[in-house]
């Protein structure tokens, strides 16, 4: 089956570095695709890009129709009502009247934004807003939807209302989305696969469970947070997330030098012997500092890295090396 | 009080030179030291109504709204790209169409005039109206500038990426949006255009006769009824365009 999009060898300038490089990827119609990088990784540029939007330097874009770019936070026209908004993609392609009606009516229901079609646009909120435009580049149908940061203008509340919209998005339209961030609970709940993009280059494409639990090096592991870093030798590293440490009775005795409550789950931070490692708890019953513990590693969470050179991502998580 | 007698003090002084070509253009028998005209007539507006006053007014309006349409035309799409430009590339865009505004008409005219001969445009309405595009456009480049400067330039990318063609963003996104300003530049430009002398003068060649160079003569000749008629006249575009920017400040959102 032809791919909605397909990426090869794309070179992006963005910057004043030496842009993207040997960007290739493809993606599937009814799929979500994620580009996963830091602030300042070049995911916009390479979003642009693939709309269209901003120049590239080398490399092929190909795909299967119409592509249609939804910036971070939503621009609607402001001379226009909501259902103009709507309306817009279908009557500069001459769509008749009738069919206008009932796709714009259709697309508005589908955010459920019925019953603000006659609003002009300074009058919603951020979140109509966003599915406003959302309807809007869904309505022409495209091939393939560009979303730049959907989420990130969002309060959590709203986040979490506009994640539904857009995983509904594909019950009654059957393009492809890329969808660019640097949240990974974004990632995690949008996507089907992920790119993650390092260095000016992509570096990792797999599902999100798999980027999470088998990173493809060092640098992707880091980047990804939330893990442990410890030198086994000279050129080897394994890295572990929090939830790879557990509470075994034979298992290595540490203690609990610190408790770090976050949004996705609190860790201990455990002192073994000079080493410090971070350990997922019961956010309810999390142990005291001081506790001493026994724990081991989950070997189906532990990545080894060999022939590791010196770090070169500045770490957000505790560095082990024994 | 101070500032009552501030706001007193300007509208006496904006009102009365009105008051007074009013007066003018019907006083007759107004001699020195009476405060008011022995008698009034309609004779000047009589005159302005058959004469070649009215001719020469005609040829301005119809100057004026060729400039301010033609300008307009030309400034829209520059004063966008002036908008879009960064850095140095803004500021000397901005001087090239700051030129033609800055430099003296009369010298500006004497250029043109040089450029227009060869191509025998001057003597024409056409050349007139072509040498009033030049000031007008260049005045108008730096308002749109200021105008797609705060237009949000994401609107037109968006447009463009829901399968709009350039000129379909131009029809239903970026005119409708900016129609309010397209109105005040077509008024700019014809203002521009309304009270020009020396463009006129060296590029008419004496043979295109404006409003304005008609009261001109008219005060060289010393004909104040007739001057003060003409004169009045020359206000009233001004005036209409003052009321409608006002009605428009007061106008509900």
């Amino acid at each position: 089956m032809e791919p909605a999009l397909l990426v090869q060898g794309l070179a992006v300038p963005f910057g004043a570095g030496p842009g993207l490089r040997d960007v290739t990827f493809d993606v599937a119609a009814g799929e979500r695709f994620v580009v996963l990088g830091a602030s300042g990784a070049g995911k916009t540029s390479l979003l642009r890009a693939l709309a269209g939007l901003s120049p590239v330097t080398d490399g092929t874009i190909a795909v299967s129709g119409a592509a249609i770019y939804l910036h971070q936070t939503p621009v609607l026209f402001p001379h226009l009502t909501v259902y103009e908004n709507v309306a817009f993609p279908l009557r500069i392609r001459h769509r008749p009247e009738s069919e206008i009606d009932s796709r714009v009516r259709a697309a508005l229901a589908s955010v459920q934004m019925s019953g603000l079609a006659p609003r002009m646009p300074r009058t919603l909120s951020g979140g109509q807003a966003h599915r406003v435009a959302l309807a809007r580049a869904v309505v022409a149908r495209p091939a393939l939807l560009l979303l730049d940061e959907p989420l990130a203008s969002l309060d959590p509340t709203l986040r979490e209302d506009m994640r539904r919209t857009i995983l509904g998005l594909q019950t009654d339209w059957d393009g492809a989305m890329v969808i660019v961030t640097h949240d990974l609970d974004e990632m995690s709940a949008l996507a089907d696969r992920v790119a993650v993009l390092l260095d000016r280059r992509i570096a990792q494409i797999a599902s999100p469970a798999e980027v999470l639990s088998r990173p493809a090096s060092l640098a992707v592991a880091r980047f990804l947070g939330h893990m442990n870093e410890m030198r086994m030798s000279a050129d080897t590293v394994a890295v572990f997330p929090p939830s790879a440490v557990r509470p075994q009775a034979d298992g290595r005795r540490a203690r609990v030098v610190a408790l770090r409550p976050r949004v996705r789950g609190t860790t201990a931070v455990l002192a073994l012997g000079d080493a410090r490692v971070e350990m997922a708890v019961d956010p309810l019953e999390p142990p005291a500092v001081g506790d001493e513990l026994c724990v081991a590693f989950d070997p189906r969470g532990v990545v080894l890295f060999q022939n590791v050179e010196t770090p070169s991502v500045p770490m957000s998580s505790t560095r082990i090396v024994s | 009080m101070g500032r009552r007698l501030a706001i007193i003090a300007l509208a006496f002084s904006a009102v009365a030179p009105l008051l007074l070509l009013g007066l003018w253009s019907v006083g007759d028998q107004w001699f020195f030291p009476a405060l008011l005209p022995g008698r009034l007539t309609l004779e000047s507006w009589r005159h302005v109504i058959s004469s070649r006053l009215a001719i020469e007014a005609t040829v301005s309006g119809v100057v004026a709204l060729a400039t301010a349409a033609i300008a307009c035309a030309l400034a829209l799409p520059v004063g966008r790209a002036m908008a879009r430009l960064g850095g140095w590339r803004r500021r000397v865009a901005a001087a090239v169409a700051f030129l033609p505004v800055a430099a003296p008409p009369i010298a500006l005219g004497l250029g043109l005039q040089y450029a227009f001969a060869s191509l025998d445009l001057t003597g024409t309405i056409g050349g007139v109206i072509l040498a009033h595009v030049v000031p007008a456009t260049g005045f108008l480049a730096i308002y749109f500038a200021g105008v797609f400067t705060a237009l949000d330039p994401r609107i037109e990318d968006e447009a463009r990426s829901l399968g709009a063609t350039p000129l379909q963003v131009w029809r239903h996104i970026t005119i409708p949006i900016v129609k309010r300003q397209i109105g005040d530049a077509l008024a700019l430009g014809f203002l521009v255009s309304w009270a020009q002398v020396p463009l006129t003068l060296v590029i008419g060649g004496g043979v295109v006769r404006t409003l304005p160079l008609a009261v001109y003569d008219y005060v060289r000749a010393g004909e104040t009824r007739y001057a003060a008629t003409g004169a009045l006249l020359l206000t009233i575009p001004p005036m209409l365009a003052l009321l409608a920017a006002r009605r428009e400040r007061v106008a509900p959102l």
